[in-house]
């Protein structure tokens, strides 16, 4: 049955499956099964050991230096292990991209690795078949194409930054010739580039530096927000933000509200045509030469506070690379005009090797030709990710074979003869370049679950060989490179986790072509126009099986599981739609049906929609859920679509929010000073009953810094990871059960929107103490709030005394029914907790006692101790350590003025306060 | 003594007694008890569920992480306070007339405290670990914390059960002699003889039991009092808006001993006429009855007036949030079911003409035992469904396995209730005797 998308909302084209393929998948599907219940193999180390290895101890982790990659960029990490089991990614601290600090998707790559959904073995037509029986056709293959060279075969890759698989793929294309190799771009970079080709006159990547800037203009670029720069603009703005007097400025004009939006000093409500208005006005008045239609008030004075705080230092402007290049290159023009170019503002040569690959849109007409014999989709989903006006699925029609190398056995795998199971980054050998264009070795940090092979490994399966020597394959591109010092970098690279001065120099290129190609005028709109970007928590679809990921509340509007259609208040109420009210979204050809959620500070006429939902075939977990918005992506405007109709359909579906109420009532639980008048009102006089007791050493505290919190969740996820949080999927989250140590409220009517991460307050007047009969909540002598599981019978009295409602709890085993992988990924250092027992944050107590027994052990003060979501978090916003020591830096954030403490009034005397947002001066804002 | 006397005592106990041993209503008690064992059987299967799959077969979650369960606990413990009341208080008191009462309101004290006691068990995360609450020794050489209000109802409750059963027992033991004497059959004989323990009505018997009833009747009173103040500190010490209020004992005191009369109102209306005992329960009995109602009512409903007052009083933004959210806020109407249900047929017990009309009287009662339900339900989950942090708001609504096992905690109260009212006496025989003999009228015995 050819697919209609008239009839079928949401979804891309199944796989087509007749009734002979389908039994095969069933036999096949209890095959496997059948096999894992036998062998049930994961990691052969994580036995325990009868003769310990040497160097192996049992209890003691080790850690790696690697990374995973992200956008085909890598996001360097130092792995723990513990005998051979990874459990936890942080950043590494002495990459300069990373600077020890991470995003959610890296810290949740770890599930990525344990996945119970990853294919576990090769398939051709969906059966199981072995390594050896696609090696046999690989040969046949590969001496076929030696004697037509290559004629008829084509690489389709995405974006990749890693020089050994640029290699083995240059030196197959000389090899065979004829065949050609294609991108799927993610398009994240395309703007850039040609803006910088434009005006450079060569293909450039923009490095900002947010922390040298004191001005910030960020028009639609959410640079805060996920993406593969996000850990490093962070750590830059955190930085920024933290000079004192000097604290950078942020000014936003943006469409849909997001992180950077939310955190900015003053934010500007645009709709998307008006962010060109706002530019060229902007560029007018700084005497770019430029025809200027009047911007509007808002926008006018938006301008006058952009430059009146441009003018004093140094101002950095950015726009976002979802915008047209044109736009792009005018944000060029206009920071040189204020003179950021090498100051804020640097370039470098593009860390991507993949930019040589020709573009998909070739390979499809080739394709629909028939020029084309054998497609190998390496590390990539056309079938789901190809932008539908390339007719990519209607082209495979007329491809004899197509081979798909992946995770999962997904949309396209399900359409080719051969599915290849690929390997985790975690798991295999490889190199990639960061976003700051430094060089990361990934080694393994565990020998591979499944039966699957690295890129590179099949690669060489492909060219006739025997693909199982992946480190001689990487470290043969470095060994080229290097020549005699190989061993000695070699080792130090893996050592450090980076090639050291791989890092390019800045550029300072020559402007060579000022002339713009603006639309004069901004066409006449009909109808909404939607702006797509890629998910907050699943991107574009490459995360839709990790489950951390997709229970991680979407940053602003806190929703789980799922993907909506975001309106403004007023389309809302012109449509009398509210939140949850299902909606039809048509450019009357195609339809996508989904919930509405509607957010305040959005521009009226648009509608935001996100990508990486709506999957047809994903792997198990995410398939049904969502409406997936790349359908109404087109190649000439990938990232937004106008004359789109909006129909009620009369129905609504519950949303599940991790956080259903967003206003803060009328209370201040932000609170927020200004720069000049710093510290935080208080009017009551702690009170108690009992004398004060007398300080111990140490004394666990904590700061939260409003001021610099941008919601990203990297905490959230972080802290997961350390924890063994269980899932609990939307149903549970929408009944008010979501596990989460670690919670971010978002508050929309605080001084501008605002972030406030909750953790346990490990109050000193704890009332879950007071509540529990039976001794499970009780007090530590360094003042943790500690929570024995093993004592809890599930009273839940803590909880209801709780008033900052942070404890969660066992409704169900939730953890039993864990997939074997799942139970391997465990950190050992926590207790797995069973049904029927409140859990909550614990200051990572397992941190603190590794810290001690270290101190203990060598007769030494104790050291330093750091959560995990501590260490996550990119902006520094939280502080942990021992409130005792005055010269400890959590005391002195404590001594900030800014210091508060959350529900004061309750006088819980709690350890975790936060510091205060500064906002605009009165009158400024 | 006089063979008037002897003939009056001998009719007393004919009407008493032979209610067991010849029951009147067969075939209406068998299908009151098949209803009854099948509302059973209903506890049964949501019980295992429970255990099987784990609290989260319910609707709670956080903030509303205690629901029916909690608030039928307190409810039904509610209700078996009108029985101490009625038997302990007023022995020492010396109102006669209690004694046409005492027994069968002693019996429903008994299993509305079974009831009101499997509730916090089924409602732990880890039920099969209820036992930590107790301070017995164990290896992990802990007590209670004897701080938390938990540990306290853990005592109270026990406490309550163990000299509700007592004071229940040691009453009933002549009326057992009696029963066996009069029982034709062996097997009752022998059933009712070892419960009688031995009793055979001697002048020492006598003054021992005297001595036993007074003493276990002198610890009971102050639990009519102290039982449900330390339930409500459950709610009272927690430092939650809405529950944090020394208003908080009395309040539940008061409301437990109303929901109590109107459940034993329902139980003296529904039993006598089936049962022949118009002449024991009269109309006056009810009348005393539907009395202690309005007053208790009067002193409930002062008791909201004063929960408000508190919320206004202290200027204490979170309690006035609390105070709106009852009054207009999710679950406003369990607040305005509880106030109508409780005091607007209330009233009506103003007027002596009205109070002596059983169906009327019948269906106050019931209006006040479904308010003061709703009271309950409203005090649990307006407080928590609307704490102190806005991020953190969230409904409730039981599933239908929390409705399950509260039909089937009807059963658990009406199937023991429905044994004791076939086979015990129902009614105190010698006591009704007793008084007879002091005030010569029936109906102020």
């Amino acid at each position: 049955m050819p697919f209609d998308p008239t009839t079928e909302p949401n979804r891309r084209p199944p796989a087509e499956i007749d009734r002979r393929s389908l039994l095969k998948l069933m036999g096949a599907s209890l095959s496997l099964a059948g096999l894992v219940g036998c062998t049930g193999s994961h990691d052969e180390n994580a036995l325990p050991y009868v003769r310990q290895p040497e160097g192996v101890t049992p209890g003691i982790a080790k850690w790696y230096a690697t990374a995973v990659t992200f956008c085909g960029l890598a996001q360097p990490v130092l792995g723990k292990t513990y005998t051979g089991r990874p459990v936890k990614l942080e950043g590494n601290p002495d990459h300069p991209a990373a600077q020890g600090k991470s995003d959610a998707f890296t810290q949740a790559a770890l599930l990525g690795l344990y996945d119970p959904n990853r294919s576990r073995g090769p398939r051709r037509l969906g059966t199981p078949v072995g390594w050896a029986s696609f090696r046999r056709w690989a040969t046949e293959n590969a001496a076929a194409m030696d004697r037509r060279r290559g004629e008829g075969f084509r690489l389709l890759t995405g974006p990749f930054s890693s020089p050994t698989l640029a290699r083995q793929i240059r030196a197959l294309l000389a090899r065979w010739p004829l065949a050609r190799w294609h991108i799927l771009d993610d398009g994240l970079f395309t703007a850039e580039r040609a803006a910088t080709q434009s005006l450079f006159g060569q293909s450039l990547t923009l490095q900002p530096s947010f922390d040298q800037a004191s001005t910030i203009l960020a028009i639609e670029d959410d640079f805060l927000g996920p993406g593969p720069r996000q850990t490093l603009n962070a750590v830059q703005f955190g930085a920024a933000r933290r000079k004192g007097d000097r604290r950078m400025q942020l000014l936003v004009a943006e469409a849909v509200p997001s992180a950077t939006g939310a955190v900015a000093d003053q934010r500007l409500a645009l709709a998307p045509d008006e962010a060109a208005t706002l530019l060229r006005a902007l560029a007018a008045r700084l005497g770019l030469g430029i025809d200027a239609p009047a911007p509007g008030s808002q926008q006018e004075a938006w301008i006058s506070k952009a430059l009146a705080t441009a003018a004093q230092d140094r101002t950095l402007l950015t726009v976002g690379t979802t915008q047209p290049a044109a736009l792009v290159k005018l944000g060029l023009l206009i920071n040189e005009r204020l003179g950021a170019l090498g100051r804020t503002l640097h370039f470098s040569p593009s860390p991507f090797e993949s930019l040589q690959a020709e573009s998909i849109a070739d390979l499809v007409a080739d394709m629909a030709a028939g020029k084309v014999e054998t497609l190998l989709c390496l590390d990539t989903n056309p079938v789901y990710h190809a932008l539908p006006d390339l007719d990519f699925t209607a082209a495979l029609g007329k491809l004899p074979l197509l081979l798909h190398a992946g995770l999962h056995f997904d949309e396209t795998a399900a359409r080719a003869q051969w599915h290849l199971p690929l390997q985790h980054d975690l798991e295999s050998w490889s190199d990639a370049r960061a976003v700051d264009g430094t060089t990361v070795i990934l080694q393994p940090l565990v020998r591979p679950f499944f039966d699957v092979r690295s890129r590179h490994g099949l690669l060489d399966i492909i060219a006739g060989g025997e693909g199982n020597d992946d480190r001689a394959l990487v470290s043969g591109t470095w060994r080229n490179a290097w020549g005699e010092a190989f061993e000695e970098k070699w080792r130090a690279a893996l050592f450090k986790g980076f090639v050291e001065g791989s890092r390019p120099e800045t550029l300072s290129p020559a402007v060579r072509d000022r002339s713009l190609e603006l639309e004069t005028k901004s066409p006449p709109r009909q109808g909404l126009t939607a702006l797509i970007r890629p998910d907050a928590t699943v991107w574009d679809g490459v995360f839709s099986e990790n489950a951390w990921l997709q229970e991680t509340p979407k940053p602003l509007s806190k929703l789980v599981w799922e993907n909506v259609v975001q309106i403004a208040p007023a389309l809302a109420a012109r449509h009398g739609l509210a939140d949850g009210d299902m909606v039809e979204v048509s450019d009357g050809h195609i339809r996508l049906q989904g919930p509405v959620f509607i957010a305040t500070g959005q521009a009226d006429e648009t509608l935001a929609l996100t990508l990486g939902y709506g999957r047809a075939i994903a792997g198990g977990l995410s398939e049904g859920i969502g409406h997936d918005a790349g359908l109404l992506r087109r190649s000439s405007t990938p990232w937004r679509c106008d004359g789109l109709t909006l129909t009620p359909l009369g129905k609504t579906v519950p949303l599940a929010f991790t956080q259903p109420h967003q206003q803060q009532e009328g209370r201040d639980f932000v609170r927020s000073v200004t720069a000049r008048e710093k510290a935080v009102e208080t009017d009551i006089a702690a009170a108690d009953f009992y004398p004060p007791r007398p300080p111990q050493d140490p004394s666990w505290g904590m700061t939260i810094d409003l001021d610099l919190c941008i919601g990203c969740n990297a905490c959230v996820t972080a802290c997961q990871a350390e924890n063994n949080i269980p899932v609990v999927g939307k149903a549970m989250v929408a009944q008010g059960r979501a596990m989460h140590w670690l919670r971010v409220d978002h508050y929309t009517d605080g001084p501008g929107d605002a972030f406030q991460p909750v953790p346990c307050m490990h109050c000193e007047q704890a009332p879950c103490e007071m509540g529990c009969p039976v001794n499970a909540a009780v007090h530590s002598i360094d003042g943790l709030n500690l929570q024995v599981y093993n004592r809890c019978i599930g009273t839940r009295t803590c909880s209801s005394y709780c008033p900052y409602k942070v404890r969660r709890f066992n409704w169900f085993d939730y953890t039993a029914g864990d997939a074997d992988s799942v139970q391997a990924m465990r950190n050992p250092q926590v207790t797995v907790r069973s049904r029927g027992v409140m859990e909550k944050c614990t200051y990572c107590v397992q941190r603190i006692e590794e810290a001690r027994i270290a101190a203990d052990r060598e007769n030494q003060p104790l050291g330093e101790v750091v959560t995990a979501c501590q260490q996550a978090c990119p902006t520094q916003a939280i502080v942990f350590g021992n409130i005792a020591d005055p010269g400890s830096h959590v005391s002195r954030t404590k001594a900030d003025p800014r210091n508060y403490t959350l529900l004061e009034e309750a006088n819980t005397r709690p350890r975790t306060t936060y510091l205060a947002r500064i906002r605009p001066e009165d009158g400024e804002g | 003594m006089s063979d008037f006397s002897r003939q009056a005592d001998r009719a007393i106990t004919e009407d008493i007694v032979s209610i067991p041993l010849d029951f009147p209503h067969p075939r209406l008690w068998r299908l009151f008890f098949g209803m009854s064992l099948a509302l059973l059987g209903c506890f049964f299967v949501s019980a295992a569920v429970l255990f099987v799959d784990g609290v989260g077969v319910w609707g709670i979650n956080i903030p509303v992480n205690w629901g029916l369960a909690i608030a039928n606990y307190v409810w039904f413990l509610g209700i078996g306070h009108a029985g101490t009341l009625i038997s302990a208080l007023l022995l020492i008191a010396g109102g006669h007339w209690r004694n046409s009462l005492n027994r069968f309101a002693e019996a429903m004290t008994l299993c509305a405290v079974a009831c009101a006691g499997l509730y916090p068990i089924l409602h732990l995360g880890r039920p099969w670990l209820f036992y930590w609450m107790a301070p017995y020794p164990n290896t992990m050489d802990l007590w209670p914390q004897f701080k938390s209000p938990l540990a306290w109802d853990f005592f109270a409750v026990l406490t309550y059960l163990i000299v509700s059963l007592l004071f229940w027992y040691i009453g009933i033991v002549p009326d057992l002699a009696a029963l066996r004497d009069r029982a034709k059959s062996r097997g009752r004989q022998v059933v009712y003889g070892l419960l009688a323990l031995g009793w055979r009505g001697s002048g020492r018997h006598w003054a021992r039991w005297q001595q036993a009833y007074r003493l276990t009747a002198a610890i009971a009173v102050p639990l009519v009092v102290s039982v449900h103040s330390e339930i409500s500190l459950l709610f009272a010490a927690g430092p939650v808006p809405g529950w944090n209020s020394t208003v908080f004992p009395p309040y539940f005191v008061l409301g437990a001993a109303f929901s109590g009369f109107a459940v034993v109102l329902m139980i003296a209306i529904a039993i006598r006429h089936p049962l022949g005992l118009d002449r024991l329960v009269t109309d006056r009995h009810l009348d005393r009855l539907a009395l202690f109602l309005l007053a208790t009512g009067l002193m409930t409903a002062y008791g909201y007036l004063a929960e408000v007052f508190d919320a206004l009083y202290s200027g204490e933004g979170p309690d006035i949030d609390t105070l709106r959210d009852r009054l207009t806020g999710t679950y406003a109407y369990s607040y305005w079911a509880a106030v109508i249900f409780n005091f607007l047929p209330l009233q009506m017990l103003w007027f002596a003409r009205l109070r002596r009309k059983p169906l009327l009287l019948f269906l106050v009662a019931l209006s006040v035992t479904v308010g003061m339900w709703f009271e309950r339900f409203m005090l649990l989950t307006t407080a928590l469904y609307r704490d102190r942090l806005v991020s953190s708001w969230g409904e409730y609504s039981p599933s239908h396995w929390e409705w399950a096992l509260f039909l089937g905690m009807l059963g658990v109260f009406l199937t023991p209730y429905l044994l004791f009212v076939r086979y015990l006496p129902v009614i105190s025989a010698f006591e009704v005797k007793e008084a007879y003999r002091k005030t010569g009228r029936l109906e102020d015995a």
